[in-house]
């Protein structure tokens, strides 16, 4: 059943009986697929119905995803036309629910959606069951309409995969900016509470209170010192480390690189009990030095295999000549291989930033006070069990993420490709 | 949730100093207060009461300044005056706070408030929690059965007293064992390196003058901070270590990992473990591939814009976006809001199991997403114009073209995204902690291996068996891995 088939020359067109066989209208393909993702996008629906526990709307719904499913079954193949009028009679049906329930409800932006998801579907069913290319195709076709319909079918392929596609990007991007808009809207909202229409008030107050308040300088400072002692400490270890794995021959670097393979694997809960008594044993909780080093570690093992990946890159040559110029190793490293993989460093002391930046963990352990928290944990415990004041989070919140969310955007390229291949090469 | 051990109570010697006066000789009720100060943090009150006619309670308000009025003072505790006879006298030291009525020990309401009968002619307190070398001024009055002062307090004269014994913090835990042995396994790698470096020197290997210097400190680091660590959590787990004495555990064999064997949560907290992590990483590579193959579509407009805002759960702090997601699920949050409904999704089983694991997904796709759109962006073109040609479906085109050739790249990355979920703390621990909880003590309906050893470790302070149920994580981790990578290598040799 595929177009493409025919209209790449492969085989021969002019045989009127493979034409009719193989052609089958792009909408006929399209409801295929979409009338599956309508299907489950009603279950969904049908599941919010079942919490709101609307008896109406659970019916309604319900039979709304059973006349779609009805009329997916039943899509005509171009065999029997009788088909096509109960695929129509059916969407026509799941139409009317869709009007049924949408004029049933309160009308709200979700109500649009949700309904919107049985209406519009069924809608366009039926308009292109009625069509006249679907009527044709149905009551059997001449051969060089089918042709042409081939033809028409690659022109229409594109455009209708576009609107698919930005369907489904449309609700992810959806779903990816509702908490953003709404933690948006809680900052902005009088009242340390939650609920509200969104866009209902508009306040600063919350802004003003946390940048007034000591505690969020202090938990600031804090997270500031530990993430940047953390990326200083971190790259003094693992630049040398990762120019020695991309350039030196030397025994015992196969076990070393295995070494630093397996502790990336090791997962951080068993080091984590040990880790605390160590701390507490040395006298390093309620630091930032106790967190400062563990953190270096822990991303130690990723920044060297980014490291090592970036060095790999960089053309030995430059090295070569320096060396018969009568450099040491140390003033090649220093003067011509730190200078040009800066970017990489850069990119790899932001990574390092930004994991110390937002590591919650640890921080939670070994920070029991609240003049030593980091940021994390300090907004965490703005929303404790009870008394929890949702607008002043949400504004520590945005103005938390806004830098470290720009400083990924900037460099989101360098710093997938560097992760990627360094997590799927550990 | 503590999670340092409460400095033990020191006795001191006995320290004494008495305070003697009448404090608000009232028309009805005559209190005298006699204060000393006895053990740690503590004060003691002696009030010699003339008249109890008409007396509730009696409250002890306290504040580092001089007050007259009980606004200017904090409430630190309070003595009904009750009828003790249904009541039980609770023994010396069983109370967090001590009190005595005419010697004897008071009795208690079913609370634990003391109680004194209105016979008692003399009652004394404990008041803990003061700092040391601090002033304070302490006041008692007596209030009546509608809550008023009784008459003549109007003006109220504390006494100033203070309690001088020193904060006494438990002796340091002896750093030696664990400095000697960091820094013998600092001078064993040191020793290895020299000789490797003599050894590469001898072969005359070109490098070999810097080579082991370049990847010395990062390894050291790493013996000592992670390979140590992990050496001693394995050790742990076969000791009593305890929060409460720390430095001091000994050997109990296998006891800690029979414990957690036979705890009645086990089985099901690993099954909810496995349940979350094999949730995760298939939706994650499912809906990561999905976006993926939208997104690296060789005609769609927009692509930037939506890559850039699908990124954003990665690049937002984790921590913010699991608790904005916590707002968005409470009973007064946006969820509710949108479908008009007043529902407690977190505390009912099933939808707190659900929705958490929900949270993890929608944290996860974003990296999937950008890994793999990596992958396909490198499978060559031509291929698939090949398979068009060829007359070969979209559907086909994906099973025998792209998927053989992100092989190499899902096989890896489910299994690291398997390890990450399993390890997956902060969703967990900042929606539910691990609630709805199912029974004391043991782990609740959302609580993952992980949130639970945090539990052990933290709440209840048995670093041992949280060691213990470490080290079992740890082996699950180690025994899937293997069997998995061993799965993929043999479909690999078929295929």
């Amino acid at each position: 059943m595929n177009s493409r088939l025919l209209t790449n020359g492969m085989i021969d067109v002019s045989n009127p009986n493979i034409a009719q066989q193989w052609y089958v209208p792009i909408e006929i393909q399209m409801l295929q697929r979409w009338l599956l993702c309508a299907v489950l996008m009603n279950l969904i629906v049908l599941g919010g119905e079942l919490l709101r526990s609307d008896t109406t709307g659970i019916y309604l719904t319900g039979l709304g995803v059973g006349s779609l499913m009805i009329t997916r079954l039943l899509l005509p193949d171009g065999t029997a036309s009788w088909q096509r009028w109960a695929a129509l009679g059916f969407a026509a049906i799941g139409l009317v629910l869709g009007l049924v329930s949408l004029w049933n409800s309160d009308l709200s932006v979700y109500d649009y959606w949700s309904r919107g998801w049985l209406i519009l579907p069924a809608a366009l069913t039926v308009s292109w069951l009625t069509s006249a290319s679907i009527a044709d195709w149905c009551s059997g076709i001449s051969a060089d309409r089918a042709e042409a319909g081939l033809a028409r079918n690659k022109r229409l392929e594109v455009t209708l995969e576009a609107v698919g596609s930005h369907t489904l990007l449309i609700h992810a991007v959806a779903l990816v900016i509702i908490p953003l808009v709404w933690i948006f809207d809680v900052a902005v909202s009088p009242g340390n509470v939650l609920g509200g229409e969104i866009g209902d008030a508009f306040t600063l107050e919350h802004f003003e209170v946390i940048l007034g308040s000591p505690t969020f300088w202090v938990w600031t400072k804090n997270s500031l010192i530990v993430s940047l002692g953390t990326t200083l400490l971190g790259l003094s270890l693992a630049v040398p480390a990762g120019y020695a794995f991309s350039r030196f021959d030397f025994s015992g670097k196969k076990q070393s690189m295995f070494a630093f393979m397996l502790i990336q694997m090791f997962p951080g809960i068993i080091i984590l009990v040990p880790y605390f008594m160590v701390m507490k044993t040395l006298g390093l909780l309620n630091t930032s030095i106790g967190l400062i080093i563990a953190y270096s570690v822990t991303t130690l093992p990723l920044c060297v295999w980014m490291l090592k990946g970036f060095f790999d890159t960089v053309p030995r040559e430059l090295e070569e000549a320096a060396m018969l110029d009568g450099c040491t190793q140390l003033q090649i490293f220093f003067k011509i291989v730190l200078p040009l993989s800066l970017p990489a460093v850069a990119i790899t002391a932001l990574f390092s930033f930004l994991s110390a930046w937002n590591e919650f963990l640890l921080a939670l352990v070994f920070n029991t006070s609240n003049d030593q928290f980091t940021l994390p944990v300090g907004l965490a415990s703005m929303i404790p069990s009870t008394g929890q004041r949702w607008g002043d989070f949400a504004a520590a919140s945005i103005l938390v993420s806004t830098p470290v969310v720009i400083l990924f955007m900037l460099f989101q390229k360098s710093l997938v490709q560097g992760l990627s291949a360094g997590a799927v090469k550990g | 949730m503590t999670r340092i051990a409460p400095l033990p109570p020191v006795i001191a010697g006995l320290l004494f100093f008495l305070l003697s006066l009448s404090v608000n000789a009232g028309t009805l009720t005559e209190v005298r207060v006699v204060s000393e100060a006895q053990k740690y943090r503590t004060i003691q009150i002696e009030v010699s009461v003339t008249d109890a006619r008409d007396v509730d309670r009696y409250e002890v308000w306290f504040s580092e300044q001089p007050f007259r009025t009980l606004t200017d003072a904090l409430l630190h505790s309070q003595v009904q005056v009750a009828d003790t006879s249904r009541l039980e006298r609770v023994p010396e030291g069983a109370a967090y706070e001590d009190c005595w009525e005419d010697g004897l020990p008071t009795h208690r309401d079913p609370f634990g408030s003391p109680v004194i009968s209105p016979a008692a002619k003399r009652w004394s307190c404990q008041l803990t929690g003061l700092i040391p070398n601090t002033d304070y001024w302490i006041a008692v009055v007596a209030v009546d059965y509608s809550g008023q002062l009784l008459s003549g307090q109007d003006s109220l004269s504390p006494i100033k007293t203070r309690t001088d014994i020193p904060d006494q913090l438990p002796a340091p835990p002896d750093t030696r064992p664990v400095l000697s042995i960091l820094t013998s396994i600092v001078i064993c790698l040191l020793a290895l390196f020299i000789y490797l470096r003599r050894q590469d020197m001898r072969s005359g290997k070109a490098s070999a003058n810097v080579a082991h210097a370049y990847v010395a400190p990062a390894l050291i680091a790493l013996a000592v901070l992670s390979f140590y660590p992990i050496v001693y959590g394995i050790w742990l787990s076969f000791t009593d270590a305890h929060q409460s004495r720390l430095g001091q555990e000994s050997f109990i064999g296998l006891t800690n990992f029979v414990e957690v064997f036979t705890s009645p949560g086990f089985g099901r907290v690993t099954l909810f473990t496995i349940i979350w992590s094999v949730a995760n990483v298939t939706a994650h590579v499912g809906f990561g591939l999905m976006l993926a193959l939208v997104l690296t579509k060789a005609h769609l407009k927009g692509k930037l814009f939506y890559r850039t805002i699908l990124l954003m759960p990665w690049a937002i702090p984790a921590y913010i976006s699991i608790l904005a997601w916590k707002g968005i699920l409470q009973t007064d949050g946006l969820f509710n809001n949108i479908l008009g409904t007043e529902i407690e999704l977190l505390s009912q089983v099933t939808s707190a199991q659900v929705l958490v694991i929900l949270v993890n997904i929608w944290l996860g796709i974003p990296f999937m997403m950008m890994s793999l759109s990596g992958a396909l962006m490198a499978i060559p073109g031509d291929m698939y114009e090949a398979a068009d040609l060829d007359g070969v479906s979209k559907w086909d085109q994906f099973i025998h073209l792209t998927l053989p050739n992100l092989k190499s790249t899902i096989t890896p990355l489910s299994l690291l995204g398997f390890i990450w979920s399993f390890n997956m703390f902060t969703v967990i621990y900042l929606i539910t902690r691990g609630n709805p909880s199912v029974d004391f003590g043991q782990p609740g309906a959302t609580d993952i291996l992980i949130t639970y050893v945090y539990d052990v470790a933290f709440d209840y302070g048995r670093y041992g068996v949280a060691a213990a149920w470490s080290v079992i994580i740890f082996l699950m981790l180690v025994a899937f891995s293997w069997v998995y990578v061993k799965k993929t290598k043999a479909t690999e040799a078929v295929a």
